[in-house]
């Protein structure tokens, strides 16, 4: 299961061994969805439920995210300001149009999606860190324009955001938000790796490693780079509504900070950039730590930015990278002892 | 008539102070290959230098300015030696490594502002230096503040420009911005002199933060709104050109002062970043053409 985290899927150790390896992962997943199933009614306390639920919402950002900056290579810090406008359009769709949350979920995606357009335009014409301050300017701009907007609920955020309700059954406990968090970040997660592996994922690879020679192989770099940032709005704009509608519904611009962007890239950098199961492994850690820390919430962000700098120094691949290491290494040893049986 | 003017004048001299910043970044840019997404909390740390000093020494103001510079400057080394050097050593630039230092750049704003909130809390801290009666020009009156920004600044970047033009050592900056390689080969002791630059750039960075203490309040998140306007400058005016980043400056200053006066003040930190977007579907190399740096 772990080998789909490598960048090639990964090849059957023997030949004539691919069936079973489909089966093994096909048993992995259902294996996880039974896991995933039971695992809120193993939790404590109703708290533990809401953990869940936010480690679930960060793990379809972080998924998000990663696309973006580790398969297309494109630096954007600007990432929350796309789950601020879901979390908003979403909310006052919910709120001021009285749209269900079946609705309200969809059409914040749509929303979401565009401004990832529109974000991914500045990369047509900047590169790396030129990239980077732009995306820093957009998600600055983003958050003054709905701390200063009235309509938008202005720096008193927007309260009383509905929860979902299914068959007249509102969803508004832990407990049963999760089965509208779960299979949601389920499907987020096997669709990035459905991209990883698909046309689309090795058009972001060559982008990321050399524009110049991916557009000389025939690849549309403005569109591969839109689809980029689309793709990843998609994931934010979900994360976003699914932040706005759980109980308590209630959003504020200050949770949309760049200090949370600061948690966001931490997620991902500790994950390792560009590794599906690292990301994941690190909003689960991020989140779990994070929420350990509150109480000492003054020397958070300088805590997570020095584990950002001394991962980028010491250990730029990440947990994704070690998990790689492992699995190669166990691959060769199998493959050698394979090759001393034979002789 | 007259509120237009001294809308002008206000952009101008909080244009220089953006000119100033975007100076440094550009310095940065030019030695290290690299954008410093934490010169921002540079300012905001030579800001609250500045204010210890004035506090605890009760200098006068431009020796305040001087010591803030210093200290910041010896800051900016350390901080380019320990954690920035090991990370460009695997290479500089738009690389995978690239992207390794803006995300390091990005940690280490956090840990700065971090920092300079455990040690000064979260209040905005009022800078208490009287400079005087305010200047009257035929019906204008300056507040002399504002006269002292402008004036200071000047003073700042005519030595920049010659120290970097006058001097053997702002000759070695030159060529290590041009080519490292080439400046190995001519003998100059290149990695000192990145040193330098960047010590350079953060006293700019500083000395803006002391400059505009007076007029504005010293508060923790002060660095982040100023990253952007002068990165904003720097692009405005051609990435790398330092003529160009104190135009872009007084641009950004003008156009931000007149949005806040005529349009709207809630959305004055926005203006900048418009100016960024439009200047680059325009021109994006600036308006003063010189094509941006891109390594292959």
């Amino acid at each position: 299961m772990t080998a789909h985290g490598t960048d090639e899927a990964a090849p059957a150790a023997t030949t004539g061994a691919k069936p079973v390896t489909a089966t093994r992962h096909l048993l992995a997943w259902v294996a996880g969805i039974g896991v995933l199933s039971v695992l809120p009614w193993l939790a404590v306390n109703d708290y533990h439920r809401f953990l869940l639920d936010l480690i679930l919402i960060n793990v379809i950002l972080a998924v998000g995210l990663n696309i973006v900056k580790g398969f297309a290579g494109q630096v954007t810090v600007g990432h929350i300001a796309l789950m601020a406008i879901g979390a908003y359009t979403s909310a006052i769709l919910a709120t001021k149009f009285g749209f269900p949350f079946w609705l309200a979920l969809p059409s914040a995606v749509l929303v979401t999606a565009l401004a990832g357009a529109i974000v991914g335009i500045p990369s047509f014409r900047l590169e790396g860190a030129y990239l980077a301050l732009a995306t820093l300017g957009l998600a600055e701009s983003v958050r003054i324009f709905i701390s200063a907007n009235d309509y938008l609920g202005a720096s008193i955020g927007i309260t009383d955001i509905p929860p979902p309700s299914l068959f007249g059954l509102r969803l508004d406990t832990h407990l049963s938000y999760y089965y509208v968090v779960m299979p949601l970040a389920l499907a987020g997660v096997y669709f990035s790796f459905c991209i990883l592996r698909s046309n689309t994922g090795r058009a972001f690879k060559a982008l990321r490693e050399d524009p110049l020679a991916a557009a000389a192989a025939g690849i549309n770099v403005q569109k591969y780079k839109t689809l980029a940032f689309v793709l990843s709005a998609v994931y934010a704009g979900c994360a976003g509504s699914l932040a706005a509608h759980m109980t308590p519904g209630f959003i504020h611009p200050n949770s949309y900070m760049l200090a949370e962007m600061v948690t966001l890239l931490l997620m991902v950098i500790l994950g390792g950039i560009g590794h599906i199961w690292g990301g994941i492994i690190g909003a689960i850690v991020v989140t779990i730590v994070y929420d350990l820390t509150r109480d000492y919430y003054n020397y958070q962000m300088l805590v997570f930015g020095m584990v950002i700098v001394l991962t980028v120094m010491y250990m730029p691949t990440g947990i994704g990278g070690i998990i790689d290491r492992y699995i190669v290494t166990r691959r060769f040893v199998a493959l050698r002892k394979a090759k001393g049986d034979a002789a | 008539m007259s509120y237009f003017i001294d809308l002008v004048i206000v952009g101008l001299s909080l244009g220089m102070v953006y000119g100033l910043v975007a100076i440094g970044i550009s310095l940065i840019y030019s030695g290290l290959d690299v954008v410093h997404f934490a010169h921002g909390e540079i300012y905001m740390l030579g800001a609250f230098i500045g204010l210890w000093v004035f506090n605890t020494f009760g200098l006068p103001f431009p020796l305040v300015l001087l010591a803030s510079m210093i200290i910041t400057g010896l800051i900016g080394v350390v901080i380019e030696r320990v954690f920035y050097r090991p990370i460009l050593k695997s290479g500089g630039g738009y690389t995978v490594a690239g992207m390794a230092m803006v995300i390091c750049g990005f940690g280490m704003a956090f840990v700065l502002q971090n920092i300079a909130f455990l040690i000064w809390g979260p209040r905005s801290l009022p800078f208490p230096v009287t400079f005087g009666m305010p200047i009257e020009i035929g019906n204008l009156t300056l507040p002399s503040s504002y006269v002292w920004i402008v004036a200071a600044a000047l003073v700042l970047m005519s030595a920049l420009h010659l120290f970097l033009k006058k001097t053997r050592l702002g000759l070695a900056v030159r060529a290590v911005a041009g080519n490292k390689d080439i400046a190995y080969l001519m003998g100059i002791n290149v990695p000192l002199t990145i040193s330098v630059t960047f010590g350079v750039a953060c006293a700019l960075g500083a000395a803006a933060g002391v400059l505009v203490g007076p007029i504005n309040y010293v508060h923790v998140l002060m660095g982040l709104g100023i990253l952007i306007k002068a990165f904003a400058a720097a692009v405005i005016g051609g990435f790398g050109s330092l003529p160009g980043a104190v135009l872009g400056g007084l641009l950004v200053g003008v156009v931000e002062s007149l949005g806040a006066g005529y349009l709207s003040g809630n959305y004055k930190d926005i203006y900048a970043f418009i100016l960024l977007i439009v200047v680059l579907m325009i021109r994006p190399a600036g308006l003063f053409g010189i094509l941006a740096k891109v390594k292959a």
